[in-house]
């Protein structure tokens, strides 16, 4: 009766003309939707672990049509393998890679093929998204190899609700995994995951926290592993980024903190990091002309005395 | 005789800081918070300098 409170169902919350103009909605129907479990650090991992390489590398992709586009990859570097009292021994390798990327869209829904093959190595990778509806998606990857039990794959189902997002996982060697977020405020928002591995019959569990304010993302994460993690993320302009992060395994008693900077210059993109291990990386993007972009990364590690250069190139967008 | 709480307190912190693997393990925590919590101040309250 006039401007009387009246509740809705979220579900009623979405059409003003069946509740009614007048009606002050509860604050738990106006929650956002929030990210997937394991995209919580997603922007802090875009400054902090860009993908360093050492060598040469090369990259190029065409689009064959609106739908189907390949890409073929070259690369010449070194590898790293550990070796006796913590030092680093260097193997050379090489590798050609083809790849296929086929999209398709049924509305504002995507249907994505994504397939990758290594030569050198004989390994088959490939990725599969299926959109049933806009709230319910099935993922599956497969990594195939000639060596024994290197064999992967997974299927994941997807579920993103009005505030809550679910997924369930299952892959070979008995691996199942389950995890939820949900939002409790509109800025704050809390899920947990469990693992079964059955052929170890091992078990973990997590829970993560993310706060998402204008200019500020903040992420904890503990695991039954016997890792804690945060992150700190603020975006200082439309330019520049900083991102903050600490990682603490109390079985081991390692500690580690990484500090990170992201930097849109014009036509570049220039990433930088240091740690408490004394590591810093740089990593750069630059895009010469349309279509062309030029790669610089480097690794400094002075306390292993162990120092990474890389160079390439990607030709296409 | 039953050790006070105080003693017992006393006790633990020896028993952490004379053996040099904890002392070692403890000091790295003790860095990588510092250093953590020391950067997030930094770029709450200076971060405005480095905007372009």
């Amino acid at each position: 009766m006039g401007s009387a409170i009246s509740y809705c169902s979220p579900h009623h919350a979405l059409t003003a003309a069946v509740c009614g103009d007048d009606i002050k909605l509860p604050e738990y129907t106006n929650l956002p939707c929030p990210v997937m479990y394991e995209e919580i650090t997603r922007e802090a991992y875009m400054s902090l672990k860009p993908e360093h390489f050492e060598g040469l590398r090369f990259d190029i992709s065409r689009a064959v049509n609106n739908k189907f586009a390949m890409s073929n990859r070259v690369f010449m570097g070194l590898i790293d393998l550990p070796g006796n009292s913590g030092s680093v021994q260097k193997q050379s390798t090489g590798h050609f890679d083809v790849g296929a990327n086929l999209v398709d869209q049924k509305g504002k829904m995507d249907v994505v093929l994504v397939m990758r093959r290594i030569l050198s190595e004989g390994r088959l990778s490939a990725k599969v998204k299926y959109d049933v509806n806009n709230r319910f998606s099935i993922k599956a990857d497969a990594q195939l190899t000639n060596e024994p039990h290197f064999t992967l794959g997974m299927f994941n189902f997807d579920y993103k609700g009005y505030d809550y997002q679910a997924r369930l996982t299952m892959g070979n060697n008995a691996y199942y995994g389950i995890n939820y977020m949900q939002s409790v405020t509109p800025k704050l928002s809390l899920g947990g995951e469990g693992i079964w591995l059955g052929h170890q019959r091992k078990s973990s569990m997590g829970l993560a926290a993310r706060y998402k304010a204008d200019t500020v993302i903040c992420t904890g994460h503990v695991k039954s592993e016997g890792q804690i993690n945060f992150t700190y993320v603020q975006r200082l302009s439309d330019k520049l980024s900083v991102a903050s992060d600490f990682v603490y395994n109390w079985n081991s008693r390692e500690a580690n903190t990484s500090m990170a900077f992201d930097y849109l210059i014009r036509q570049c993109r220039l990433r930088g990091r240091v740690n408490t291990n004394y590591c810093t990386t740089a990593y750069l993007e630059e895009k010469l002309t349309s279509g062309l972009t030029f790669l610089l990364s480097a690794e400094l590690d002075h306390i292993r005395k162990n120092y990474k250069f890389g160079f390439g190139m990607t030709i296409g967008d | 005789m039953a050790q006070s709480t105080l003693q017992k307190l006393k006790n633990r912190w020896a028993a952490e800081t004379r053996d040099e693997e904890k002392l070692a393990s403890h000091l790295r925590l003790l860095r990588a918070v510092g250093m953590f919590a020391g950067s997030v101040m930094l770029m709450r309250n200076f971060g405005d300098l480095m905007a372009v």
